[in-house]
Order: structure tokens, then C-alpha cells, then sequence
């Protein structure tokens, strides 16, 4: 858990801190999302129903481009690209796309690492191709991240706000309605965090 | 009346049966059998007197006979809700371990138990937790919640509580509960560390003593029939209960047991029981619908209730 630049969880009794460290802990582990996570900053209340935390991200993977998965070769005279797939996981979202652009039916797939389109300008579309965008990671990390917070927070805790911008994200959750100075103390838990935060 | 110890034997399939066979002869009890593989787990009463004779058996078997001091108890494990915050970890954890002395658990997911000021129970859940001899709250992190908060899930309980929780506090701290045991609050993963399972291990431990309370309290106004007995009978005149396949299809209490059959079908049967002595069921229990499926819930009247006992 070292990699993690700043990891504070912060409460009235230090027993409870450690019991919520480990429980994050567990759940950056099963999501697999520490890598992602450069700094990280929870604090409990229990006494107010409150949960706020605030996580400053690590750059992740760019976008994925057909080029980084794939190689894309035009063939003028049969009037077709031929798609040779060299990473498995990004086929699904590349399908998808392919279907959109050129309906299923001008698509075929002759095994397992080829995708074969048929078209009228096959130069101009495989360069098209080449630069689509096919996946990008930082949705899937939306959703993790999600995913952890409600994971993490006490689970009566049911009202919820969250803000996720650029590598920034807030979450704060309470069992009451939320109050405007709990969203603020966690943005100023962001900003403390931005400045090199507190270990 | 005999004495009967309740014991856990461990060991291979094979001869097995001869075990069986002594502990009819002596006028014992088999409450569970689970075969796995070539394995059988046998969960048995013994009458004190001759649980050397079983030992020996036993050692010739070349199995492992110890005691199982919650054998015969039916535990509740409550907690707050299902959702993946309290299980499988620690709740499932904890009911797993208490089945190691012999004990059968229920694991109770409240609809609405999570959190500080909202948290509820409802008066269907409540009635059936009191089907159980001893109800088992696992509790989160935040001494906070369970010392002011969480303890209004007790109203209404009338067996024994014990509560888990993270936070190292006393029994006295937590207002109505009998017990309390720290160590085991909320947690996403399994727990195996030294200070889990030894906390684990109190818990065990201490609802052992609980039930032995509670078998005190019943020497000093004993039940009309043994359940043990009861089930026996059940399993000789009712053979329709060997084609159920839950896991404990008898599931006996301290003061009485659980038949998982339908209630509709099979109470007038019930109450119908015959015992050699000439009496039938219904003089000796209350026989009811139990909260749990349709299940027919049987509690044995105590010998002041009836005047004699069988």
C-alpha cells in the first residue's frame, strides 16, 4: 500500500481509524484500483452520520486507439480492411463501433484475431480507423470509483454527493441531509491534498 | 434420567456404522450426519456414563471424538441488512465458526437495520429471531453506533443477545445485550488473523456459557420430553422427513426443535406423535407454524406445565 503517496483516514477514536483503513484497504485491493490513486484522504464521524472523502487520481492509460490494439491494413482491390487484433480484451467496444459505422452485416470475423470490413473506400476508412478511439479507461475508472465509495461508506449512509473532474474526486455521504459546509470541508480536503497534504 | 454429553466425532466412512449401532444400544442420540466424500461428521448425545465406551470405539475407528458444547442449539445471526458491506465478511464468518461446536445457524439479513436513526426491525423479524435459542447481532466499527445507536434492534428480543463488533468495549457498555465480543466489526476480508480467530474463539466460548446457563436454568424445571427424543420419534414414525433435503431437517433447540416440513401438511400428524408411554406430542408441546417458510416449529413444555415428565 506504500505506493499510495497519501493515505490518511482520520477520526475521533484511533481504533475505528484503523478498523475504516483496513476496510479501504480491502476494497482499493479488490477493485484494483490503488494504482490509480495517488492520494487518498478519509474522515469519519460518526457522532454526525458523516463520511467525507477526497482522492486525488493518478494519470491513467490514455485513450485506446485502434492502432494500439490492433493492426489495420486497406485492401483497394477486394474493396476491404482487414483488422488483425493483437490485445483481446478491447474487442467487444471495437465490435461495437464497427457495427455503428458499417452495420453488421458488411462485418465478418473469419477467426478468432481478424475483422474484415467491407466498404467502397477502403483507404480513406482504414485511415479513419486507424485514430478511432475504442476504449477509454477513464469511464471504466468512473465506474470503479463509484463502486469503491459506496463500498467503503457506512452502509446507512445513503445520501450521497459526488463530484468527479479532471484527476479530482469527492465523495461525502450521510445518513441526514447533506449540509454545505461538509461538501466544502471535503473540497478543502482536495485542495490540502493538491498542495502536498498531510501524511 | 441419563445424562447425555454432547460429542462431534470425525472420521472416515468406513465401519462407521458400527458407531451408529453402539450408540443406539447405550440409548443415544444421532442429531446430525454429514457425509462429505469419505469423511462423515457425526454429531451425537452420549449418555455420560458411557463416553468411554464410545471413545474406545472411536479410537478403533481411527477417528477423533471431541465435545461440541452447542450442539443441540439453534443460534440466529442477525445482520443489519444483506447488502456486501456486512457479508460474506465478517457475518458469515462468524456464523461458520459458532458451527464448529456443533451449534445450527440461521444467518438473518434485517430489511431495514443499517444505519444510525433510521435503522429498524420489523415485528415479523423479531418473532423470528425469538424462535432461536440465542440471537447473535454482528455489529459494525463505530463504538458511537453500538453503545447509543444500534441496541434499539434489541427491542423486542427475547432470548439471549450477543453482539460483535469492532471496538473493544465491555458487556455493561452495550445496553441490553448479554454479551459482547470486540474484534469482529466490519470488514472485506476473510477473517484468519491471529486476533480474529482468537476473537472468534472467545465468541465461541462465551456463547458456551450462555447456553450452558440456559440448560441450568432448565435442570431446575426440566422439559416434559427430551427434544433428542422427540426427534428420534419424529424420524421412526414420520419417515416422509427423509426425503427433505434441507441441511438440518430436524433442527433441534434447547426447548424444542424445528421440523422442516410443511405445516399444513404434516402438524396433525405432529400432534398426533405417539410415545411409548402412551402420550402424544400435543399433550407434551406447543406445536406452531414457524416464521421461518412454512416450517412447523415445536417448543416442549416444561414438567411444572404438564406435571410429569416422559
Amino acid at each position: 500500500m506504500d505506493s499510495l503517496e497519501v493515505f490518511a483516514v482520520e477520526s475521533a477514536i484511533a481504533s475505528e481509524q484503523e478498523f475504516y483503513r483496513k476496510i479501504i484497504e480491502d476494497n482499493l485491493a479488490s477493485l484494483k484500483l490503488a494504482p490509480a490513486i495517488g492520494k487518498i484522504k478519509v474522515v469519519l464521524r460518526p457522532e454526525d452520520s458523516l463520511f467525507q472523502m477526497a482522492i486525488l487520481l493518478r494519470d491513467v492509460g490514455t485513450r485506446v486507439t485502434t492502432l494500439d490494439i490492433a493492426d489495420v491494413e486497406a485492401k483497394p482491390v477486394a474493396g476491404e480492411i482487414i483488422i488483425s487484433i493483437k490485445k483481446e480484451q478491447y474487442i467487444p467496444e471495437l465490435l461495437g463501433k464497427l457495427w455503428d459505422r458499417y452495420g453488421k452485416a458488411n462485418i465478418s470475423q473469419p477467426d478468432r484475431w481478424t475483422v474484415a470490413i467491407s466498404t467502397d473506400k477502403p483507404e480513406e476508412e482504414a485511415a479513419f480507423l486507424k485514430d478511432m478511439m475504442v476504449a477509454d479507461p477513464r469511464h471504466r475508472l468512473h465506474e470503479n470509483l463509484v463502486d469503491f465509495a459506496i463500498r467503503v461508506t457506512p452502509e446507512g449512509f445513503r445520501v450521497r454527493y459526488h463530484l468527479y473532474k479532471g484527476n479530482q474526486f469527492i465523495f461525502v455521504a450521510s445518513e441526514e441531509a447533506l449540509k454545505h459546509e461538509w461538501i466544502e470541508e471535503a473540497g478543502t480536503m482536495l485542495e490540502e491534498l493538491t498542495k502536498g497534504g498531510k501524511r | 434420567m441419563a445424562v447425555l454429553r454432547p460429542y462431534l466425532y470425525t472420521g472416515g466412512v468406513h465401519k462407521h456404522g458400527l458407531l451408529i449401532e453402539l450408540l443406539e444400544d447405550l440409548g443415544g442420540y444421532i442429531i446430525q450426519q454429514v457425509i462429505t466424500g469419505t469423511e462423515v461428521n457425526l454429531i451425537m448425545l452420549i449418555p455420560e456414563k458411557d463416553i468411554p465406551v464410545v471413545k474406545k470405539q472411536s479410537d478403533e475407528l481411527l477417528g477423533i471424538l471431541v465435545e461440541a458444547p452447542l450442539t443441540g442449539v439453534e443460534i440466529a445471526v442477525v445482520s443489519p441488512t444483506l447488502a456486501s458491506h456486512h457479508l460474506p465478511h465478517s457475518a458469515c464468518d462468524v456464523a461458520e465458526y459458532l458451527r464448529h461446536p456443533g451449534a445450527n445457524t440461521n444467518m438473518i439479513g434485517l430489511a431495514r437495520g443499517m444505519g444510525r436513526r433510521v435503522s429498524l426491525s420489523m415485528d415479523y423479524e423479531r418473532k423470528l429471531i425469538n424462535e432461536h435459542d440465542i440471537a447473535v447481532f454482528t455489529f459494525g466499527s463505530f463504538s458511537d453506533c453500538i453503545i447509543n445507536k444500534k441496541p434499539k434492534l434489541f427491542e423486542g428480543i427475547e432470548i439471549p443477545i450477543v453482539v460483535t463488533g469492532g471496538p473493544d468495549l465491555k458487556t455493561e457498555d452495550v445496553p441490553g445485550a448479554d454479551l459482547y465480543v470486540g474484534n469482529i466489526g466490519r470488514t472485506s476480508h476473510r477473517l484468519r488473523k491471529t486476533e480474529e480467530v482468537s476473537a472468534l474463539d472467545k465468541l465461541n466460548e462465551e456463547v458456551g456459557k450462555i447456553a450452558d446457563n440456559i440448560r441450568k436454568q432448565q435442570a431446575k424445571d426440566p422439559l416434559a420430553v427430551l427434544p433428542a427424543r422427540v426427534m428420534k420419534e419424529i424420524e421412526n414414525q414420520i419417515p416422509e422427513i427423509r426425503t427433505v433435503l434441507s441441511p438440518a431437517p430436524l433442527t433441534l433447540q434447547l426447548n424444542g426443535l424445528r421440523v422442516k416440513l410443511p405445516y399444513d401438511e404434516f402438524h396433525e400428524r405432529l400432534e398426533k406423535l405417539e410415545f411409548d408411554e402412551g402420550v402424544t406430542l400435543s399433550e407434551l408441546a406447543n406445536i406452531s407454524r414457524s416464521k421461518m417458510k412454512n416450517y412447523i416449529l415445536i417448543k416442549i413444555k416444561s414438567k411444572s406445565d404438564v406435571g410429569f415428565t416422559i
